[in-house]
Formats: C-alpha cells, structure tokens, sequence
C-alpha cells in the first residue's frame, strides 16, 4: 500500500502531537498537544472507515480528557517551568526512536484501506457478522449488532467498568454526592 | 473554595454565553439522535452519552461551574447512572426470566415488534445515562477540588 498524502500527514501529524505531548515541560502545553493527537487519531479512524471508534476518540481523548486534565491543573498547583522541553536520554532517544521505526516499517504493508481481499474481511468471523448480524438481530450497524448483541455480556462489564469508576472518584474524594 | 474564585478560571462573557446558548440544543439533539440511532448508523451509548455529558460542560464553560452545578439535579445524575446498569442488566436477567439466555433479544419477540432492535437500542439509552453522567460527575468532582471535605455546596 502507498501511503496518500492526507495518510502521511496524518500520521506526521500524530507522531509529532505525541512528541510534544511526551516531551513538553509545560504541563498545559503538554494537556493541549495530548488533545491535538487525540482529533488526529480521531480523523485516522475516520479515513480507516472505523467512524464508531472516531467518534470515540473525538469524544472522549479530544473532548472530555482534556477537560477534565485542564479542571485538575487549575485545581492543583503548576511548578515554574524554565525550559521548553524535558531533558532526555540519549538511551531512551535510541529505544524509543528505534521502537518507532520498527512500527513505521510495518506501514508499507498493510493493506489498502477497504482492500476486500485483505485477510481481515475475508476472516471467518468477520464474514459471519456481516451476512447475519441484520438477519440475526435487526440492526443495520455491525459494531452496535457486536457490541450490544454478540458481545452484549463485555458491554455490560464496560458499563459497569465506567459506573464503577463514578462510584470511586465518589469514595476518594469523600464526597456522597456527584454535584 | 471553588473552582469559580479560582482567578482567571471563569471570564463571563456575552459572546461565549449566547454561543452556547444557541449551540446546545443542537449538541444535545445531536447526541440524542447518536444514542437512538446507534443501531442504524455510526455511534451508540457510549458516544451520544458523552457528547451529553459535555453539553453540561458547555453550560459549565459559559455560566459558571457554581451556577451549572446547582442547577443540576443530582438526584437525576445519580439516577441516570444506577438506572442504566438497572436498564442493561435488567434486559438481560428479563430474557433469563423468560427462559433464554442472558441478554438473548429475541425472547422478547412474541411480546414486541423487533423486540432485538429495541432491545439493543434500550440497552444503548442505558450505557448513555451512565457514560453521560459519570461525565458530569467527575466533571463536578474535579471542579470542586481535592483534600478537602466540606459540607458547603453538597445538597
């Protein structure tokens, strides 16, 4: 697969939202650029045909995090920052970087996006949601026929996961109510 | 202490207050029509719940997280949370208690038209009162600050 032009900005874009992310000393400057990757990531999942899990990440990474990331830092004190960046090790530059690269090597050969010989659509599984899922359970959309029929029992789990996580934000911060 | 004596942390101001004024009924209808179309078309519980939690939020952004807060029944925030696992694990035990499997739809048939379809939207109307409302909630929590235990400003 060749990568477009809209493709290789994206991930460029990404890459270096994620550097900055990592790297910016300013924690609010850090905050942002965390938000920034979050909407690129966002519209990768919307050129890979994935809108349900773009959705997701513009919601969720791009809009709510960083509200919540930006309340904490007003609600908490900031130290005085005198340099852009963090300093970092030569080591971890080596690790990570090399990391990358091995990642980025594996670009070239995915499939092209919507390839209908790739091995995931031609997997057994997959064809079996596509050909049943509307006969099977009457919606339209394979995720939500995924998500809430075939896999309804690990949705529940996820409900529970973030009902869980409101009832303990509650116990830690001794507070009975949410307002 | 509050988030809104914070310096700087609230700027009241006529342009954000009438922009949100205007665009939040058109969030909140978008994140509605996501929730109740999950099943047709991209999105689901999960995002139509957060994009109304963050309607909250815009509020809290242009009238003072204070004001938002009380204006915000807690009762319902705490309500829309316990009653959508209520909702989901309430579907499934039902098709149980009718004799099929655990979140089995089609044992609702003979009781109702599409009774998978409605089902699966139902179960996503529940997942979007938990996801939205857990927003608010640590959204308010946050706001409020940590360490300390007060007893001014809970209802």
């Amino acid at each position: 697969m060749s990568l477009t032009l809209l493709e290789g900005a994206l991930l460029l874009f990404v890459l270096a939202c994620a550097l900055g992310t990592a790297l910016l000393k300013d924690t609010l400057a850090a905050v942002i650029a965390f938000a920034a990757y979050s909407l690129g990531i966002s519209i990768i999942w919307l050129v890979l045909q994935a809108p349900d899990v773009g959705l997701t990440e513009a919601a969720v990474g791009a809009g709510i995090m960083t509200i919540l990331f930006l309340l904490a830092l007003a609600n908490t004190v900031t130290p005085e920052v005198d340099t852009l960046f963090e300093s970092v090790r030569w080591r971890t530059v080596f690790f990570v970087g090399g990391f990358v690269l091995v990642m980025a090597a594996t670009v070239p050969s995915l499939p092209a996006i919507g390839d209908p010989t790739a091995p995931v659509v031609g997997g057994e599984v997959t064809q079996y949601y596509l050909e049943n899922a509307k006969k099977e359970t009457q919606v339209k959309n394979a995720v939500t026929a995924v998500l809430a029929a075939y896999r309804g029992f690990d949705t529940l789990g996820e409900a529970v996961v973030v009902f869980s996580a409101g009832v303990v934000a509650l116990s830690v911060l001794r507070r009975e109510v949410f307002a | 202490m509050s988030a809104d004596d914070g310096p700087g942390l609230y700027v009241e101001s006529t342009i954000i207050m009438t922009t949100v004024r205007v665009v939040a009924p058109f969030v909140l209808t978008f994140a509605l029509f996501i929730m109740f179309h999950g099943a047709d078309t991209p999105g689901g519980g999960f995002q139509g719940g957060v994009i109304a939690g963050s309607v909250v939020m815009m509020l809290a952004f242009a009238y003072g997280i204070d004001s938002t807060r009380q204006w915000v029944d807690v009762r319902v925030v705490a309500a829309l949370a316990s009653g959508g696992v209520l909702v989901f694990a309430g579907i499934g035990l039902g098709a149980m208690a009718l004799g099929g499997n655990f979140l089995q739809y089609n044992v609702y048939e003979p009781y109702y038209y599409e009774a998978s379809k409605y089902g699966i939207e139902l179960v996503e109307l529940g997942i979007g009162g938990i996801v939205a409302s857990v927003a608010i909630g640590l959204f308010f929590l946050i706001a409020a600050g940590f360490g300390h235990v007060t007893g001014e400003g809970e209802r």
